[in-house]
């Protein structure tokens, strides 16, 4: 059933707002999926299977991108069949003080019910700026309701609403209150076992902290708060960006280039999330730099990544030159964009790296180099200086070579070949990754319930066939043909 | 808190060359009063003139403790700081700020605590970074001793933009020092008394002679060179140990998948 239920009245107020979104074909009318999502609540709660709870918050995302005012007010009516009216549905009566579901007239629904329309309600009033305030009084409301409430049954939804209670915190730009609250929620949830919240709650925290620059105590919350193995997918890759970032700022840069491939892998496609994407990816790139790689070509021809990512393919050709002057051009260039992504200061760091660059390419390509020379071609101030950086190049093995000060010339050592124990190791860490990969697989796989019972009984079916097989074999009367082919 | 103390300590602070025996003892009195107030941990809802005072106390106190050589006193000092910097943002900055923040930033290098002295700076506004001198003093001396740049370091080190900051100039120069000492030791094979006593920014042979003895190198007084111990060939260590564990996780992981 294609359009036909699109057209009544009130989704006209949708065409008009975003009508290539409404060409799309849309299976199922949102009201009738919220409906059916309640529904499965319902029998989640009652049969206390969770499974259920997941595949409608699955839904959450690409649902709450379709309602609108009005098909809200129409599932809250037609759930509540009396009494309560959403104040999401017109903007002048935005009576939040939503006491009526706990009228005794709604016994028969359950309050995961009310939760997940809550949900609904909150993100439809975030939508607007105008109703963000209300948000954020309904979002505490719901907090604080949640938290009355108690329900087991609820944790699932309950993460969901902790994730909105933070949009809603700060969309009024009061992320820095929200910290007690989501400290408190957060402790509570992980004594509970409350994984998924707890995940949520630990990476609303890591995000709030590095929004306001505040990475020590997102670092001493790492490294005292445990992230639940068992978070989704989505949670696992925000974290692992923010463990990323946080390493990178206490320059453990190896650490912060694995968690950010992690959270590259884990993330939704490019498409779906395009901003976590290329967040994830100006990390990584200035990572990958700072740890003396030059990151990929292909990066930087992404669809998604292409043009938010021009600033950064600019510094990474300025690194790979090994100009000095070149980078602070770039540098200065996009010095603000540096500043709004956060990564002014890791930007900052390169300059190190510029050096190195390019002395590494200088020491490749000359076996014998004059100390002027390498002042010429790396923009350095004096020769002095120049003999400093060297030796120091030489210590930390950026470079292979010596110094022969008498000459004032830097002979150059030939480059190690591509065998030893370094290469095994990589090869280790590559085998040990896909290891991970198979055993992690073969725990997510789902199996049927009670479906190893069908396979004993097939085995006990058999065993009982060859206990009758050998009992004729003995008794003679059984010719080789009969037993088939296997035999 | 009684007005008289704070004006006492006012008076030994700056006085010139500042009382800082008298200052420690003002301090600690003051301190205790602080405690009795709840001032040194502040809650919410105090008056904001008792926050400035509060903080006053603590900034002479980190102030005084630097003219005192007393370290550690001044990592407790900006600890106690630190929550008068960014929780209460309806204090107005203190002009002391950016100096104690730039000591500490100074003092966190000369220790080697780079990873710590990154963190600290990511809590600093890109401006600061950029424009505020007290602040810049130490991010530039942080950048030219990662790159090297060891000579920028030492034309730098009396450009101090305050006058604690050169409590710092020695373990500065010691530090640089030994950075420069270790890089010589793998750069060069032989290298001239006179060259390295100017790399090293000795202005005489028998501090030199002192140093590379602390060091244990090589020194040919008629040759008037210094000798560097080439390391032998690094020995090629196979790394049974992990190899041997390595493979006995392959085989364990194999046997699972079988």
């Amino acid at each position: 059933m294609p359009d036909v239920e699109m057209k009544p009245a009130e989704s006209k107020q949708v065409e008009e707002e975003k009508p290539q979104e409404e060409r799309k074909p849309v299976p199922v009318h949102p009201l009738a999926e919220i409906k059916s999502n309640v529904a499965l609540i319902d029998r989640a709660v009652t049969t206390l299977e969770p499974r259920f709870t997941h595949r409608v918050l699955r839904t959450l995302t690409a649902l709450r991108k379709r309602i609108d005012a009005s098909i809200l007010r129409n599932a809250v009516e037609s759930i509540y069949s009396k009494g309560w009216i959403p104040a999401a549905s017109d903007s002048e009566d935005q009576s939040m003080d939503v006491d009526a579901p706990s009228k005794p007239s709604l016994t028969d629904v359950v309050p995961e019910v009310e939760m997940y329309l809550r949900l609904l309600i909150l993100y439809q009033l975030l939508k607007d700026e105008d109703n963000h305030a209300t948000a954020l009084d309904l979002a505490n409301e719901t907090v604080k309701k949640m938290q009355d409430l108690n329900r087991r049954s609820m944790d699932a939804i309950a993460a969901k609403v902790w994730m909105a209670v933070d949009r809603a915190y700060s969309a009024n730009d009061l992320l820095p209150e929200a910290r007690p609250l989501f400290l408190a929620a957060q402790r509570t949830a992980s004594l509970r076992n409350d994984d998924e919240a707890n995940a949520v709650l630990l990476n609303c925290l890591l995000n709030n902290y590095l929004s306001f620059d505040q990475p020590f105590p997102a670092q001493q919350l790492v490294s005292k708060a445990t992230f639940p193995p068992s978070a989704s997918n989505g949670q696992l890759a925000r974290y692992h960006f923010y463990l990323g970032r946080i390493r990178a700022i206490q320059l453990n840069y190896t650490d912060a280039h694995t968690n950010l491939q992690q959270a590259i892998r884990r993330a939704p496609p490019a498409k779906t999330a395009p901003g976590f994407y290329q967040a994830i990816h100006k990390f990584f790139v200035i990572v990958e730099l700072l740890m003396g790689d030059i990151p990929d070509r292909s990066i930087f021809r992404h669809e998604v990544l292409k043009k938010p990512l021009n600033a950064y393919f600019e510094t990474v050709k300025a690194v790979r030159s090994g100009s000095l002057a070149r980078f602070e051009e770039t540098f200065n260039k996009h010095i603000y964009q540096f500043k709004e992504d956060n990564v002014f200061k890791l930007v900052l760091r390169l300059r190190q790296n510029v050096i190195k660059t390019g002395l590494r390419r200088l020491s490749l390509s000359y076996s014998r180099i004059s100390l002027k020379d390498i002042c010429v071609k790396l923009n350095l101030d004096s020769e002095e200086n120049a003999e400093y950086v060297v030796t120091k190049a030489i210590r930390d093995g950026v470079i292979e070579g010596k110094m022969v000060h008498e000459q004032g010339w830097m002979e150059c050592g030939s480059q190690k070949n591509g065998y030893g124990p370094e290469v095994s190791e990589v090869f280790g860490r590559r085998i040990a990754f896909c290891l991970d990969l198979h055993n992690q697989s073969v725990k997510a796989m789902r199996y049927p319930l009670n479906a190893h019972r069908k396979e004993l009984a097939a085995a006990e079916g058999a065993r009982e066939r060859e206990k009758e097989l050998a009992k004729e074999i003995q008794d003679g009367d059984l010719d080789d043909e009969d037993l088939g082919p296997e035999f | 808190m009684p007005l008289q103390y704070l004006q006492e300590l006012r008076q030994a602070f700056n006085a010139k060359p500042s009382d800082l025996k008298k200052c420690t003892d003002l301090l600690l009195k003051l301190k205790l009063l602080l405690v009795e107030q709840n001032l040194l941990f502040p809650q919410e809802n105090v008056p904001k003139d008792k926050l400035r005072e509060a903080r006053e106390v603590l900034e002479i106190g980190a102030f005084v403790s630097i003219r005192s050589r007393d370290l550690p006193a001044f990592d407790r000092y900006f600890a106690q700081l630190q929550t008068f910097y960014t929780d209460f943002v309806e204090l107005e900055r203190s002009e002391r700020e950016y100096p104690i923040r730039g000591l500490n930033l100074i003092h966190l290098l000369t220790q080697n605590r780079i990873a710590d002295f990154h963190i600290t700076l990511e809590s600093l506004d890109a401006e600061a970074i950029l424009d505020n001198e007290y602040i810049k003093h130490p991010v530039n001396l942080e950048r030219w001793l990662m790159e090297g740049s060891y000579s920028k370091v030492w034309n730098a080190r009396e450009e101090a933009p305050a006058e604690e900051y050169k409590f710092f100039v020695n373990s500065l120069v010691g530090t640089i020092r030994n950075e420069i000492a270790s890089c010589q030791e793998t750069a060069y094979e032989s290298l001239p008394l006179k060259d390295a006593a100017t790399l090293l920014f000795f202005t005489n042979q028998s501090e030199l002679l002192t140093f590379a003895q602390a060091r244990a190198w090589e020194v040919n007084l008629s040759a008037g060179t210094i000798i560097f111990k080439r390391k032998d060939e690094e020995k090629m260590e196979i790394p049974k140990q992990r190899l041997i564990s390595a493979s006995l996780a392959y085989a364990r992981e194999l046997e699972q998948i079988i």
